[in-house]
């Protein structure tokens, strides 16, 4: 367990109980999925020979094909990303692949939904789809998605996904190979180094340092994903910390569904923490941000002095186009990193399944993986695992001189999982029932 | 004196000419089937979808949308309606900052008129403050955001040596509770447009000529200017401002771009939310943003009302004050407070422009400099790489709406000359339709009838909905000098045989070049403003310039919202440019 080796002693017995229930979580997975399946057993331990032989099966049948990728497409970086991943696959296997720009992913699952409720069972106009979170779970549910490809790509390997469960679940929900990951995105912070020379480190410490700076710090308002993302950081960081007082394992009912038996009383410690911290907020809490990019304006008109991100490389790139001062520093929260997973995932009807098979191995690929990596060109993480890298490949990886705004490499030392994605429901109506409307 | 008695003449020979019934013949032929048909395609055009799109969220408020499978009729949608959390907040914040703006836009504009009136100062006022009419409201929103924000201009102005701030302070504004932004930048955007159709009204020469001299007559009876004008024009000017202040009242209550980039979240104004609930992927909730829908439109019936009882009410209590034959009322006080303040409001936007120029140029500005550290174009680089989509379709739908609507006008005007019958006070009054009714209420019904009629072209709905807002302008900026033509050229030219499409392509058309421009010019100007249209009938998936400023206005940096709020204003600048510039080299002899 790679993560658990970089963690400071004591957190990791607190945390014991948490993997270990991912262990199980795991194991009753892939007794299931055994029992479905022998061949779900993962290529690393698999037959290679006949792992391989069947993907040279999918590599003829994909080629000299159509891939229409539905991806949101609100970033001009990550188009042009994609742009490129089309020019690589067009020479590697001439398949032609079309980026259709979403404004919202869940445009894409109800097309499928409404595809399915036609019959159009093999003719879909979706081959592949860029997804995690609330639209994998319904997906998923509603059985819209191929099943156990993505654990058959020959560079899935390459994420170490015995002991990687970051590539296995998507906000708790276990993937059982209907998506393989992409990349990976954690909550950073930052904070204006003109303004503040400490910036807290803890959940703890950001209420002591709210109280001091009172005003210079905001989170934007539910159902922004940004906001909610920091109130799911908070609400895990709460339980363990509640928890490690009791003994008990409350927390471990986060990766659980929300039901109307433990709603409230697993919501009731970010309630608390909430009406404490509100106060010494930004407007002291009547008005909150919009957006993370309305958040970062205000850094960069000095009324916040700290915020926060879910992708670390927009920071350094927004100071190099002046929307952000000089003096911004990133870094990481050091009692855990609120952390997903983003996949690209096959609808069941997809008309050339072979072919976005194909396109989703390349994406992991290390040559793509490295490039989406570089910050000039997207800066979003990789999914693969150093140590299963050869020297060649490691080399990839390694970027210049990183730019004084950007999070250091290595700052995240300790990744936190998102809780089920059904919380976010009851964190966002708990939330606009309380604060919604202000006094 | 004697260009006047012209005039006169002029008159008298139109008025004969047309109550002796001399007129040309014609024979009716394709052209004016067609013109005379257009009066009622006009009506049609307006009054169906402004009607059906009321009743499309009609049904649904009352829980009947067959396509939710919900085919009963109920009071589910009213019922979540109440139970909304800060339902009286919302309602309360859109009723005062509508009628406080449209009351101080209003005020406003009578001052400057009563204060100026007769001065040279007045169209030197209208010139300095003409800039604000051209530019849509979003963009005009940011501009204001820019000054009052705590990092704002002003704060920026004392900082840090009177004020000691070395961060930006803590502030209010914008986003305010009690929507004080909101009526700032409402009441800025408004005021220039009643001052402009004031001066219209003014501008025709009888009227005008009329209201001068009663003014005249006032003054040399001994009343102080302020209530010369007060007493002897306001009377009969107001009339002609009914409407054009309505419209206002009933935009400003219901509009959604200054609430969004000005006014508070917790919660906003009703509109804003409405215009949330339509767009949550839960479609349930659109039964419940159908009843807000509705609410909305008896708030602005309400205030409609309200203004139109208070106008009553002060007619009646201040009818006798009109005759009492005091000649001042602290005039001299009034015209220092007046000058004041517009000279305040003309500082505030040209700092203002001033600010939103500089932040489209900035490299690092931190607070509390007054001046950027450098300038830079990278921002309107990096703006032009990709404005290139939302910029084609701002140009294609404002000139496929603008046409449509410029032709449809000229029609509608030709029929009333051809069967020399004016337009009904109902058609007049339908023409305004779109401008009274909240385009909040009826623009999601009229969304899902497209749907139903045709989803697959959002570009086609597009340049529709913009259709319905073009229109009016475009009617009313042309109306007044089609009505004004000679007539007898018309005459001579269908005596010598013309026909009457060829008398109206060559003879009426050229007269009207200068006009014409100056109506196409507006029509795209409003077409380009449109945010809410463009947002609904596009689904969200036609961008315009006016969509993505809104959309960074919230959020992104100030420096691209700096840079797309300044291509907002540049594009119709750029039409009411060549609408004053062409003219002087094309049909010269028609705009003599």
């Amino acid at each position: 367990m790679y993560v658990i080796k970089s963690l400071p002693a004591l957190p990791t017995l607190k945390n014991l109980s948490r993997y270990s229930a991912y262990a199980m979580a795991l194991s009753v997975c892939a007794v299931i999925s055994s029992s479905i399946s022998a061949s779900t057993a993962s290529p690393t331990t698999g037959d290679l020979n006949q792992t391989l032989s069947s993907w040279q099966q999918i590599e003829a049948q994909g080629k000299n094909q159509d891939v229409y990728f539905y991806a949101w497409g609100g970033d001009p970086q990550i188009n042009a990303y994609l742009q490129w991943a089309a020019e690589e696959v067009d020479d590697k296997y001439n398949i032609n692949l079309v980026h259709v720009k979403l404004s919202d992913t869940s445009e894409a699952v109800s097309r499928v939904l409404a595809e399915k409720s036609a019959n159009n069972n093999d003719k879909g106009s979706i081959d592949l789809i860029w997804i995690n979170g609330a639209n994998f779970a319904t997906m998923s549910e509603n059985s819209l998605l191929l099943k156990q490809w993505a654990n058959k790509l020959p560079n899935f390997a390459l994420t170490d996904p015995e002991n990687n469960p970051a590539v296995n679940f998507d906000f708790g929900v276990p993937t059982n190979g209907m998506e393989a990951p992409w990349g990976q995105a954690s909550l950073t912070f930052y904070y204006d180094s003109l303004s503040t020379n400490k910036p807290p480190t803890t959940l703890n410490e950001l209420v002591n340092w709210t109280a001091q700076n009172p005003g210079r710090f905001s989170y934007p308002k539910p159902p922004d994903f940004l906001g909610m993302s920091f109130l799911k950081y908070a609400l895990v960081m709460l339980h363990e910390k509640q928890d490690a007082k009791t003994g008990e394992n409350i927390k471990a009912q986060l990766n659980l569904p929300a039901t109307e038996q433990n709603t409230d009383i697993i919501l009731a410690p970010l309630w608390t923490f909430l009406d404490d911290l509100h106060p010494t907020l930004w407007r002291k809490g009547d008005q909150f941000v919009q957006t993370g990019a309305h958040m970062r304006r205000l850094v960069d008109d000095t009324e916040l002095s700290l915020a926060f991100s879910f992708s670390a490389p927009e920071i350094p790139a927004a100071v190099q186009r002046y929307d952000l001062p000089k003096s911004i520093r990133s870094y990481a929260m050091s009692d855990g990193s609120l952390s997903n997973t983003h996949f690209v995932a096959i609808p069941y009807n997809a008309s050339h399944p072979q072919a976005a098979q194909l396109v989703a191995n390349f994406l992991l690929s290390p040559e793509a993986q490295a490039r989406k990596q570089t910050p000039a060109v997207w800066g979003d993480k990789t999914v693969l695992v150093q140590s299963t890298l050869d020297p060649e490949q490691q080399a990839l990886f390694k970027t210049n001189k990183p730019h004084p705004s950007a999070l250091p490499v290595d700052a995240i030392k300790r990744t936190v999982n998102e809780p089920h994605p059904s919380w976010v429901d009851a964190i966002m109506q708990g939330w606009q029932t309380r604060y919604g409307v202000s006094p | 004196m004697s260009k006047d008695s012209n005039n006169k003449r002029e008159k008298k020979n139109v008025n004969s000419a047309t109550s002796t019934g001399i007129t040309a013949p014609y024979k009716t032929d394709l052209f004016t089937r067609t013109v005379s048909l257009s009066p009622t395609f006009l009506l049609l055009l307006l009054i169906l979808p402004v009607l059906g799109g009321l009743l499309s969220v009609l049904l649904p408020a009352f829980s009947w949308v067959p396509a939710l499978e919900q085919t009963t009729f109920g009071l589910q949608g009213f019922n979540d309606l109440w139970q909304t959390p800060g339902l009286i907040q919302m309602v309360a914040l859109s009723i005062a900052t509508g009628l406080i703006s449209t009351l101080f836009a209003f005020v406003m504009a009578l001052m400057v008129l009563a204060a100026f009136f007769n001065s040279v100062w007045l169209t030197r006022i209208e010139r300095l403050l003409s800039p604000i009419l051209v530019i849509p409201h979003a963009a005009a929103a940011i501009a204001v955001g820019f000054l009052i924000a705590p990092s704002g201009m002003f704060s920026r102005l004392i900082s840090p040596w009177l004020s000691g701030w070395e961060l930006a302070p803590g502030g209010m504004f914008p986003h305010d509770p009690y929507g004080i932004s909101i009526i700032l930048g409402l009441t800025l955007k408004e005021l220039p447009f009643l001052l402009l159709i004031a001066l219209g009204a003014l501008a025709q020469p009888e009227l005008g000529k009329k209201l001068r001299q009663q003014y005249k007559v006032a003054l040399n009876l001994g009343y102080y200017p302020i209530t010369a004008f007060f007493k002897a024009v306001l009377p009969v000017l107001y009339p002609f401002l009914r409407l054009p202040i309505l419209a206002v009242l009933a935009y400003a209550s219901a509009s959604v771009e200054m609430p969004l980039i000005l006014g508070p979240n917790t919660p906003p104004t009703l509109a804003v939310t409405i215009m949330q609930w339509f767009n949550d992927v839960d479609l349930n909730l659109r039964i419940k943003a159908s009843a807000g829908a509705l609410l909305q439109l008896a708030l602005t019936g309400s205030l409609i009302a309200l203004w139109l009882g208070s106008e009553r009410a002060i007619k009646t209590c201040f009818n006798s004050t009109l005759i009492n034959g005091k000649r001042h009322y602290a005039d001299a006080l009034w015209q220092k407070i007046t000058a004041a303040l517009t000279t305040v409001l003309i500082g505030f936007i040209l700092l203002a422009l001033i600010g939103l120029v500089m932040w489209s140029v900035a490299g690092f500005w931190r607070f509390p400099a007054v001046l950027p550290e450098q300038l830079v174009l990278l921002h309107f680089q990096s703006a032009f790489t990709q404005m290139g989509t939302p910029l084609f379709n701002t140009i294609t739908i404002g000139i496929v709406s603008t046409v449509f609507a410029i032709v449809l006008t000229l029609l509608c005007l030709e029929a009333e000359q051809l069967s020399k019958k004016p337009l009904s006070k109902f058609t007049s009054f339908i023409i305004y339709l779109p401008l009274l009714v909240p385009s909040i209420a009826f623009l999601f019904g009229l969304v899902w009838l497209q749907q139903l009629v045709n989803n697959q072209t959002a570009f086609f709905n597009v340049a529709f909905t913009h259709l319905l807002f073009v229109l009016p302008y475009v009617f009313l900026s042309l109306a007044s000098s089609y009505r004004r033509l000679d007539p007898r050229f018309a005459h001579v030219a269908a005596s010598l045989g013309a026909t009457p499409v060829k008398v109206f392509l060559q003879v009426k058309l050229p007269q009207l070049f200068a006009p014409l421009l100056i109506a196409i010019a507006l029509g795209l100007a409003i077409s380009f403003g449109q945010y809410l249209p463009t947002l609904l009938a596009g689904g969200g998936r036609i961008a315009t310039i006016t969509t993505e400023a809104v959309t960074l206005a919230n959020g992104a940096s100030r420096r691209t919202s700096a840079v797309y709020a300044i291509i907002q204003m540049i594009l119709p600048l750029i039409g009411f440019i060549l609408a004053w510039v062409l003219p002087k080299y094309f049909f010269k002899s028609g705009t003599r």
